[in-house]
C-alpha cells in the first residue's frame, strides 16, 4: 500500500510546505485521475454506497432506530386511548372534578415520584403517565415526536440544500463574490433571531409554518461556515487544478468534484444542527413564537417536565430519551453515508 | 504515536475520576439527611450558602439576614419609575411615607406623626417627625413636595395616583401636559415639619395611599447634585429614612441586599440585621433553594405546592396569603373581533362564563390557594370602613349570572346561536407566556373546557408576552383576553372604575350610560359624602358587569410562601405594599 | 497581508453599520410597546413617545442615535431599567457573560480536543465509542438541564457549590454554570476533532510522514492536528460568540445578571425595549464580526495555501 503512494504524498507534503509546482505534480496526478475514473466507471457508484452502507452494522442499527421512532411517531397516538390534547378527569369523592395529573408511570423496578390520586384513576394505564394537565405523554410524546422529526428534515433540507451550495460557491469564487456572500452572513447571524422572528409573527401566523420559515433564514449558516472552510482547504488541490486544466466548468468542479470531499465534516455540522434546531424551536415556544400549546414538540416537552424537575421527574425523561435515540440513530446513519461515500475510509 | 496516546488517555482518565470522585461523594453524603438542615441551620441568608470559610463580607456570614425570593428583577429604585411590586417592596424597605401599613393593612403613622383634616374633606395637613435621611439631613416637608412634583412632571406609570386616584389639586393638568409649571401642584411645605395637601374632591382613603411609594419623599438637595440619570442605581446613588439601609444593588441584578438602619426614628421596632434578596426564576428551583436553605422566604406554585403540602417537613412552613389580584377574561365586543362582533351577544358571553368550572382550574393547575371568583371585584382586599366586612365575601351572590352550570350554559348557548343566527364559532384567546406557569396551564384547561361544553366553539390559543397582549387589548385586535388586575388602593373601585365607557382598561369596549353613572356619583357625585350609600351603590355597579358578563372572573391568585422555622412577623398584604419587614423577626 | 486585514477591517466596520441601520427599522416594526402601560393615559403616553423623538422621521433618528452612540452614550431603557444609562446596566452584564462563557470556551474547547485527539487515535476502540455517545448525549441535554442536575448534587445535596450566582465569589460561583454551558461545545468539538482527525490520518502526506519514521506528537502536531483545525475553527467561532452572549435559561436558573437574560427581557419582558434591544443588537454584531474578521485571519495563519488564496481574491 505504502509503495504507491509515498509518491504522491511525498509530492503533496512537498507542496504544502513550499508551493513550488513542478511538472512532476502533472504526471502523478493525471495517472491517479485516470485510476480513480476507471474506478468509478467499472462500477454503479450509487450501488458501490448502498453496499457499504448496509455493511455498517452501525449505520443499520441506525437506521432501525430511526425507523422505529418515525413508525412510533406515525402510528405511537393511535395506541392509545386518549387524545394529545385529552385532559383525563374523574369526579372525585366530594364531587369534585380531579383531573389524572402528574400520574408517574408503572416502572417494574418501582414507582417514580408524582401525585398519589389514590384508586380514582386505577382502571386507566399510562404507560409514560401524565404530564402536569392531566393529559397522556405517551400520547404527547410522540406527538412531539412528530414536530421534531419535520424539524430534523427540514433542518437537514436547509443544511443540504441552502448551506451547503452557499459555504462552497462562496469558498471556491473567492474574491469579490465571497467577499458580499459572507457580509450577507454577516447580517443574517448578526440581528438577533428573536427581533427577526418577532417581526415575522405580524405577516404570519404563529405555529410551525413559523418555526420553519425561522429556520429556513438563520439555520443555514453554521452549514455554510462549514462547507466555505472545507473549499477553502481544497480548492488549491491538486485534483482540482487538474480538472480546471481539463477545462472542467466551475459548478462541475464545485459540486462533483469537491462536494463528495466535504462530505464527513458536513455530515458530522448536519448531526449537530439537528438538536439545535429541535431546541431553537423550544426557545421559540418559550418566548411565546414557537408551537402553539395544547401542540407539542419535543423540545417543548422538554421545557414543560424542567419546571418540574424535582417534584415530577418522570416527566423529562420520555421527550429527552427519545430525542437522544434519534440523535444517536441520525449520527449512525451519518457515519454510514460518510464512510460509504468516502471510499478512502474504508476498512480502516 | 503510542507514547502521545497514553499520555491523552491517562490525562481523560484523571479528568473523569476527577469528576466521578464527585459523584461517589454524592452518594455518601446524601445518606444523611442532615446535611441540607444543618446548612439551612447555620445559612448565610444571602446566596453565599454554607460554605461559610470561603465567604467574603462580614454581613453575609452574620447569619441573620433572612434570604428572601423574589420573582422579578428589581427594576429601580426611583419611586418615579418602578411599576412592579417587588421593585416597590424594596423601595419600601428603605424610604417611609407618611404613613405606613399595620399588620391589618391599614395606615397608621410613619413619617406624619399626625394629620389634621379640613371640614370640606379637601385639605389635609401632615405634622412630620424628626426623622433623618442616611446622609443626616433631615426630613423636610419639602422633600414630600419636591418627589410628588417630579412624579406629576414626569408623568409615568404611576403618576395616576397624583390625579386619578388621589385627586390632588392641580394634579390633572400637570400629569396630561396641559400645565407645565409643576409648582401648581397642590401640595405645599407650610414650613419644614408641616406639609399642606389640597385635594379637588374628598377621598375618603387618602391617607391609606400615603403608604404607597408613589407618594415617598426624595431628599431634593442630594437628588440634584447627582449626575443625571444615576439616582437609585447603587447604595451611593440612594438615600433612606426607612427601616433599612440600601447594601448591595445594581441595576439588573439578581441579588441585592439591604442592612438595619440604626438611625432609623423608629430604630428599636426593626429586629432583622437585614435582608438579602435572591431573584428566582422558577418555582422548582424556589422549592430546592429553600430545602437548601438559601432561601427562608420562599414563593412556590403549582405543582411545588402540591408536593410541599405531601412532605411533612414542609407542609408546616407552608403559608398562604392573598395576593390581591384577580385573572379574569375579557371580551372584544366591537365589530372588528370575534367574527363580526359575535361577543357583543350577552347570551354568548354568559355561555362561556358558565361553562369554565373555575373550582376545577383552583384545584388542579393553580393549587396555591388561590380563590375561585365569582364576582367582579375580588375578595380580600377591600373591607367596609363602617362594617369591617369584605366587600365581597358573598362569592353566591350573583349567582344568577354567574357560576359553573352547563346546563345553564347550554341554555344561553343556545339563545345565543339562534339570535347570532349560527352554530360554529372560532375565537382566538390570548394569553401572556411570562406571567407565571399557571398561566399557559390555566389557558389549556379554559380551552377544554370551553370545548366541551359548548359544541361548537373553538376557542384558540395565541401566546404572547405581557406586552404585546397589552398592546392587542388597548388596540382592540383580540376576541378573548386572559388577563388580570391587581388592586392599587383598598376600595372596590380600583376594579369598578374600570368598566366606564372608554376607561383605557375598559378592553370590551362596554358602555352603559346606567353604571357610568353610578360610577361617576361614587367618585365625584352624589355619594362621595355617604359612605353607606356609596358602598351599596358599588354593588349595583357590579351586578351590571356581570348580568352581561362583560368580564368572566376566574379567580383570586393567592400567594403560597415557605417561611423558615424561626422566621415571624412578616406582614403579608394583598394591596399596596406585598411583604413588609419592619416588625419581623429571625430566630 | 496587512493591506487584506485593513481591508478586511473597513468591511467589517461598513457590515456593522449596515446592521445597526436594519435593526433600527426592525425594531420600530416589532410588536408590542416601548411605553407599556396600564395606568398611563394615550395623552401621557403620545408625549413621552414625542419626548423619545420616536415621532421624527427614521432617518433623523438614525442620525441621532449614531452620532449619540459614537459618542458611548446609548441612551436609557423606556420599559427596563428604566433609570439606569444603558452602559452601567450593560457593563454589568456584559463583565459576568464574558467571563462566565469565557471560562465554559476554555473547559469546553480544552476538553472537547483532549477528548477528540484520544478517540482518533484509538479509532474503533471504546474510548472512541465512548466519545461518541458522550458527544451525542452532549448536543441532546440542553445545558439548562445538565444546570440543574450539578446545581441538585453539589449545590443542594452536597452543599459545596453556592446554590446561586454570587458576585463577590466570582470564579467559585462560576464554575457550576460555566460547566453546563460547555457541555455543547465540547461534545461539538470533541466529535469535530476526531472526525477530522480521522480523516487527515488516512491522508496520503500523514502516512508517508509516518513511513519517513516520523510519529508520536510531532506528527500529530505537525501533520494532523494543524491540518484538522480548520474546520475545528469554523466551528468554534459561532460557539464563541453564542457562549460570550449569555444563556437565557442558565442565567435564570443560577441567578446571573448576563446578557442572554437581558436580551430577552429587553424584548420580551414587559415592553419592547428600543434602545436595549439596539445596544444589545449591536454588540452582538460587533462580537460577530469581530470573530468573524479573527477567524480569517488565522485561517492564513493556520494554513499557506489559503494565505495564498486569500491574497489572490483579496487582490482581484
Amino acid at each position: 500500500m505504502a509503495d504507491t503512494t509515498t509518491p504522491i504524498a511525498a509530492q503533496v507534503a512537498l507542496r504544502t510546505d513550499s508551493y513550488t509546482p513542478t511538472p512532476a505534480d502533472f504526471e502523478f496526478l493525471t495517472n491517479r485521475d485516470i485510476t480513480m475514473d476507471q474506478n468509478f466507471a467499472s462500477q454503479s457508484y450509487w450501488k458501490g454506497v448502498a453496499i457499504h452502507f448496509f455493511k455498517n452494522k452501525r449505520a443499520v442499527v441506525g437506521l432501525v432506530i430511526v425507523a422505529v421512532i418515525i413508525l412510533l411517531a406515525i402510528f405511537g397516538p393511535l395506541l392509545s386511548s386518549y387524545g394529545y390534547t385529552e385532559i383525563v378527569s374523574a369526579t372525585g369523592a366530594d364531587g369534585k372534578q380531579v383531573v389524572a395529573r402528574g400520574i408517574a408511570p408503572q416502572l417494574p423496578f418501582g414507582q417514580l415520584a408524582g401525585v398519589d390520586h389514590g384508586d380514582l384513576f386505577a382502571d386507566k394505564s399510562f404507560l409514560f403517565g401524565t404530564d402536569d394537565l392531566g393529559r397522556d405523554l405517551w400520547t404527547r410524546t410522540w406527538q412531539g415526536a412528530r414536530i421534531s422529526l419535520i424539524i430534523a428534515f427540514v433542518t437537514i433540507f436547509i443544511d443540504m440544500i441552502i448551506g451547503m451550495s452557499y459555504g462552497l460557491i462562496s469558498g471556491y469564487f473567492g474574491g469579490a463574490v465571497d467577499n458580499i456572500m459572507q457580509r450577507i452572513v454577516e447580517i443574517a447571524n448578526s440581528i438577533p433571531r428573536l427581533v427577526i422572528v418577532s417581526v415575522l409573527a405580524i405577516f404570519m401566523p404563529k405555529g410551525m409554518g413559523l418555526v420553519i420559515v425561522a429556520l429556513l433564514l438563520t439555520e443555514w449558516i453554521g452549514m455554510s461556515k462549514i462547507a466555505r472552510a472545507e473549499m477553502l482547504k481544497l480548492k488549491e488541490q491538486e485534483y482540482v487544478l487538474a480538472s480546471r486544466t481539463l477545462g472542467a466548468g466551475s459548478f462541475h468542479i464545485i459540486f462533483k468534484q469537491i462536494l463528495p470531499n466535504t462530505i464527513g465534516p458536513i455530515i458530522t455540522q448536519m448531526m449537530f444542527s439537528i438538536p439545535t434546531a429541535i431546541f431553537t424551536e423550544a426557545f421559540l415556544s418559550f418566548v411565546g413564537v414557537g408551537i402553539v400549546l395544547p401542540d407539542c414538540s419535543i423540545g417543548s416537552l422538554i421545557e414543560a417536565g424542567f419546571n418540574n424537575i424535582t417534584t415530577l421527574p418522570y416527566q423529562i425523561l420520555p421527550p429527552i430519551i427519545v430525542l437522544a435515540l434519534q440523535m444517536l440513530g441520525f449520527n449512525f446513519i451519518g457515519d454510514g453515508f460518510r464512510e460509504a461515500l468516502a471510499p478512502k475510509l474504508e476498512d480502516m | 504515536m503510542k507514547k502521545l496516546t497514553g499520555f491523552l488517555l491517562a490525562a481523560f482518565v484523571v479528568l473523569t475520576l476527577v469528576a466521578c470522585g464527585g459523584a461517589g461523594g454524592t452518594a455518601t453524603d446524601s445518606s444523611s439527611t442532615d446535611t441540607s438542615s444543618e446548612a439551612s441551620a447555620s445559612a448565610s441568608a444571602s446566596s453565599s450558602a454554607a460554605t461559610s470559610e470561603t465567604s467574603g463580607s462580614a454581613t453575609t456570614a452574620d447569619g441573620k439576614y433572612i434570604g428572601v425570593m423574589l420573582s422579578t428583577n428589581v427594576m429601580s429604585l426611583d419611586t418615579d419609575l418602578a411599576t412592579d411590586g417587588d421593585s416597590f417592596e424594596v423601595i419600601a424597605d428603605c424610604i417611609d411615607g407618611l404613613m405606613q401599613m399595620d399588620e391589618e393593612g391599614a395606615a397608621i403613622p410613619a413619617i406624619a406623626e399626625s394629620y389634621d383634616l379640613s371640614d370640606d374633606g379637601l385639605t389635609y395637613t401632615f405634622h412630620l417627625r424628626d426623622a433623618k435621611w442616611s446622609n443626616g439631613d433631615p426630613v423636610t416637608a419639602n422633600d414630600f413636595v419636591f418627589a410628588w412634583r417630579r412624579i406629576c412632571k414626569n408623568a409615568g406609570e404611576y403618576a395616576y395616583m397624583m390625579d386619578e386616584i388621589g385627586n390632588i389639586k392641580g394634579a390633572a393638568a400637570i400629569v396630561s401636559g396641559d400645565q407645565s409649571d409643576e409648582t401648581t401642584l397642590g401640595v405645599e411645605a407650610v414650613d419644614d415639619k408641616t406639609l399642606k395637601v389640597e385635594l379637588e374632591v374628598p377621598v375618603s382613603f387618602f391617607p391609606s395611599l400615603m403608604y404607597f411609594p408613589t407618594f415617598y419623599p426624595i431628599n431634593e438637595k442630594f437628588y440634584t447634585e447627582l449626575e443625571d440619570g444615576t439616582y437609585g442605581t447603587s447604595p451611593d446613588t440612594f438615600l433612606s429614612n426607612g427601616a433599612f439601609l440600601l447594601e448591595d444593588y445594581t441595576p439588573g441584578t439578581a441579588s441585592l441586599a439591604v442592612t438595619k438602619n440604626p438611625d432609623y426614628w423608629d430604630a428599636e421596632r426593626v429586629k432583622l440585621p437585614g435582608i438579602s434578596y435572591q431573584v428566582v426564576g422558577s418555582s422548582d428551583n424556589a422549592l430546592t433553594a429553600f430545602k437548601n436553605g438559601t432561601l427562608d422566604v420562599a414563593m412556590i406554585s403549582g405543582n411545588q405546592v402540591a408536593s410541599a403540602e405531601s412532605d411533612s417537613d414542609l407542609s408546616n412552613k407552608l403559608n398562604v396569603t392573598g395576593a390581591g389580584y384577580m385573572w379574569y377574561l375579557t371580551f372584544s365586543q366591537t365589530e372588528n373581533n370575534a367574527q363580526n362582533g359575535m361577543l357583543a351577544n350577552a347570551n354568548l358571553r354568559l355561555a362561556i362564563s358558565n361553562s369554565i368550572d373555575r373550582e376545577a382550574l383552583v384545584d388542579n393547575y393553580v393549587m396555591d390557594g388561590s380563590l375561585a371568583t365569582f364576582t367582579a371585584v375580588p375578595p380580600q382586599f377591600a373591607a367596609s370602613a363602617s362594617t369591617g366586612e369584605d366587600f365581597s365575601a358573598d362569592q353566591s351572590k350573583f349567582s344568577d349570572y354567574i357560576g359553573y352550570n352547563v346546563d345553564k350554559a347550554k341554555e344561553y348557548y343556545e339563545t345565543a346561536k339562534s339570535e347570532l343566527g349560527t352554530d360554529s364559532f372560532t375565537f382566538t384567546m390570548i394569553y401572556g407566556n411570562n406571567e407565571g406557569d399557571e398561566v399557559a396551564k390555566v389557558a389549556q384547561a379554559i380551552k377544554s373546557q370551553v370545548e366541551e361544553n359548548l359544541p361548537g366553539v373553538t376557542l384558540n390559543l395565541q401566546p404572547m408576552t405581557k406586552a404585546e397582549r397589552l398592546d392587542k387589548m388597548q388596540n382592540d385586535n383580540y376576541d378573548v383576553a386572559l388577563t388580570r388586575w391587581g388592586p392599587d388602593y383598598a376600595d372596590p373601585m380600583t376594579y369598578l372604575g374600570m368598566w366606564v365607557t372608554n376607561n383605557s382598561n375598559n378592553y370590551g369596549f362596554w358602555s352603559n350610560e346606567e353604571y357610568d353613572k353610578i360610577i361617576a356619583d361614587c367618585v365625584t357625585g352624589a355619594y362621595i359624602t355617604d359612605y353607606d350609600a356609596r358602598w351599596s351603590a358599588m354593588y349595583d355597579a357590579e351586578e351590571l358587569v356581570l348580568k352581561e358578563a362583560v368580564i368572566a372572573p376566574l379567580y383570586t391568585k393567592a400567594n403560597a410562601n415557605l417561611i423558615s422555622e424561626g422566621v415571624a412577623g412578616i406582614e403579608f398584604h394583598p394591596v399596596g405594599l406585598n411583604r413588609v419587614y419592619k416588625n419581623a423577626t429571625n430566630g | 497581508m496587512t493591506k487584506y486585514v485593513l481591508k478586511r477591517i473597513a468591511m467589517a466596520l461598513g457590515t456593522l453599520l449596515l446592521i445597526t441601520f436594519l435593526l433600527f427599522v426592525l425594531v420600530r416594526i416589532m410588536p408590542g410597546n416601548p411605553f407599556p402601560s396600564e395606568r398611563m393615559s394615550a395623552e401621557q403616553i403620545a408625549n413621552k413617545r414625542a419626548e423619545m423623538g420616536l415621532d421624527d422621521p427614521i432617518l433623523t433618528q438614525v442620525v441621532n442615535y449614531m452620532s449619540k452612540v459614537l459618542r458611548g452614550d446609548f441612551g436609557k431603557g423606556t420599559s427596563l431599567y428604566n433609570g439606569a444609562p444603558i452602559k452601567t446596566v450593560l457593563g454589568q452584564c456584559i463583565s459576568n457573560s464574558f467571563r462566565i462563557g469565557g471560562l465554559a470556551i476554555l473547559i469546553g474547547t480544552a476538553v472537547g480536543l483532549l477528548l477528540g485527539i484520544t478517540a482518533a487515535l484509538n479509532k474503533g476502540t471504546f474510548i472512541d465509542g465512548f466519545a461518541t455517545v458522550f458527544s451525542i448525549i452532549g448536543v441532546c441535554v440542553p445545558s439548562y438541564i445538565f444546570l440543574i442536575f450539578l446545581q441538585y448534587f453539589f449545590s443542594y445535596r452536597i452543599p459545596f457549590f453556592p446554590y446561586f450566582f454570587d458576585n463577590s465569589r466570582f470564579l467559585f460561583s462560576s464554575i457550576v454554570p460555566s460547566l453546563s454551558l460547555s457541555l455543547f461545545t465540547m461534545s461539538t468539538i470533541a466529535r469535530f476533532t476526531r472526525n477530522e482527525m480521522v480523516e487527515v490520518m488516512d491522508s496520503d502526506y500523514v502516512r508517508l510522514a509516518e513511513s519517513k519514521g516520523l510519529q508520536g506528537g510531532a506528527l500529530v502536531r505537525k501533520h494532523v492536528l494543524r491540518n484538522a483545525l480548520i474546520p475545528i475553527v469554523t466551528v468554534l467561532a459561532p460557539l464563541i460568540v453564542d457562549l460570550l452572549t449569555g444563556a437565557l435559561v442558565v442565567e435564570k436558573i443560577y441567578g446571573i445578571n448576563g446578557i442572554g437574560k437581558l436580551m430577552v427581557d429587553a424584548i420580551a419582558g414587559e415592553g419592547v425595549d428600543y434602545n436595549y434591544v439596539l445596544a444589545l443588537g449591536i454588540l452582538y454584531s460587533a462580537l460577530y464580526i469581530g470573530i468573524m474578521l479573527v477567524v480569517d485571519i488565522l485561517y492564513g495563519v493556520l494554513d499557506p495555501r489559503i494565505r495564498v488564496a486569500a491574497k489572490e481574491g483579496g487582490d482581484a
